[in-house]
């Protein structure tokens, strides 16, 4: 389905206005997290790169958060470090706004002590509120695979807070 | 409710579930539905100036050829493996016809080998034959004194009879 230049991926002109104030710290939130150099930069190419397309988007805040990640990635190819995910969220000084603010030290602590792929899950599930196919959609995998992983993430979660070893249903 | 609220998508009851008790966990505490914020005069410059950069970049894009430029360009080439098709169809058929006589001929040969195989053999048999009823003539030959005329061979007489021999000299008187 093709998109009319008067028509925004959000719809009218008022909604992309207010999703783009939503949207855009928290994509720039998002980028810094990866460790871009220029967050801002990269939010803002990939709102130009949502509405430079001519056909629709289905999910535009999946494929936002998509372009963010990957533009990030791109940014930091030389630097050989794809596999790092998120993992400024342990890092104060580099992450900050408004998530910061929400998640005190412990909570840094915990998500720090989740493996990388599962924190990334974790992290677009819970912080930003994502649904399961729009994760899925953003890390170009099936939606049981984030399933798994959220499942998996919330299962080292109750082994941190019980490290005593009780037991527990991987639900 | 806010437009990136999961709730608006349709969220999976189970889904929302998973959310609020994974935030328990992180002690993130339930989350609150806040009322949107109005956009800022920044925000709202900065994303008029991001969609005018799009339409920018969507008008000045190298446009991909469209499926009618592509048919048109792809006719002579489909003329040309029209053509060789065309072609090649033919010569097929030009060489089943040549094999189909080449078939045809090599069984006529065949059958002309066959007839002349069994005539010859036929002639080798009766060539047989002859050079059998010699031998066996000369067989029955060996023995005889060759004699420079003919010789009718007559059964003798079981008996002598009288008149069968001719005294040629009187008997001697006593």
């Amino acid at each position: 389905m093709e998109q009319s230049p008067q028509e925004t991926p959000f719809g009218s002109e008022e909604a992309f206005h207010g999703a783009f104030a939503e949207l855009y710290p928290r994509l720039v939130s998002y980028a810094r997290r990866y460790g871009a150099t220029f967050p801002e930069d990269i939010a803002q190419e990939a709102f130009v790169i949502l509405m430079q397309r001519e056909v629709r988007v289905e999910h535009p805040t999946a494929f936002l958060y998509g372009t963010v990640r990957t533009l990030s990635l791109t940014e930091r190819r030389p630097m050989k470090n794809q596999n790092l995910s998120l993992e400024a969220v342990a890092e104060p000084g580099l992450a900050g706004g408004a998530d910061d603010q929400v998640l005190n030290q412990e909570v840094r602590e915990r998500m720090r002590l989740l493996s990388p792929t599962f924190r990334e899950a974790l992290w677009l599930f819970v912080v930003e509120g994502l649904s399961i196919r729009e994760i899925a959609d953003i890390l170009g995998i099936p939606e049981a695979t984030v399933k798994t992983r959220i499942h998996r993430a919330k299962a080292q979660l109750k082994d941190q807070l019980n490290p005593t070893g009780g037991v527990h249903v991987l639900v | 409710m806010s437009w990136s609220d999961p709730a608006r998508r349709f969220e999976p009851a189970e889904d929302v579930q998973l959310r609020a008790e994974l935030r328990d966990l992180l002690g993130l505490g339930p989350t609150v539905a806040s009322a949107p914020a109005a956009p800022s005069a920044e925000l709202a410059t900065l994303a008029n100036d991001l969609r005018r950069e799009a339409l920018r970049r969507r008008r000045t894009e190298r446009k991909r050829p469209s499926w009618g430029l592509l048919a048109a360009a792809a006719l002579p080439l489909l003329a040309v493996l029209a053509g060789l098709g065309t072609w090649g169809f033919q010569q097929k058929h030009r060489a089943d016809d040549l094999a189909l006589q080449t078939q045809r001929q090599e069984q006529e040969l065949t059958r002309m080998a066959a007839t002349h195989a069994i005539e010859v053999a036929r002639e080798r048999q009766a060539k047989e034959e002859v050079q059998q009823q010699l031998q066996l003539a000369s067989r029955q030959g060996v023995g005889r004194k060759t004699e420079p005329y003919l010789v009718i061979p007559v059964e003798k007489p079981l008996k002598f009879q009288g008149e069968d021999y001719q005294r040629v000299k009187a008997k001697p008187q006593q």
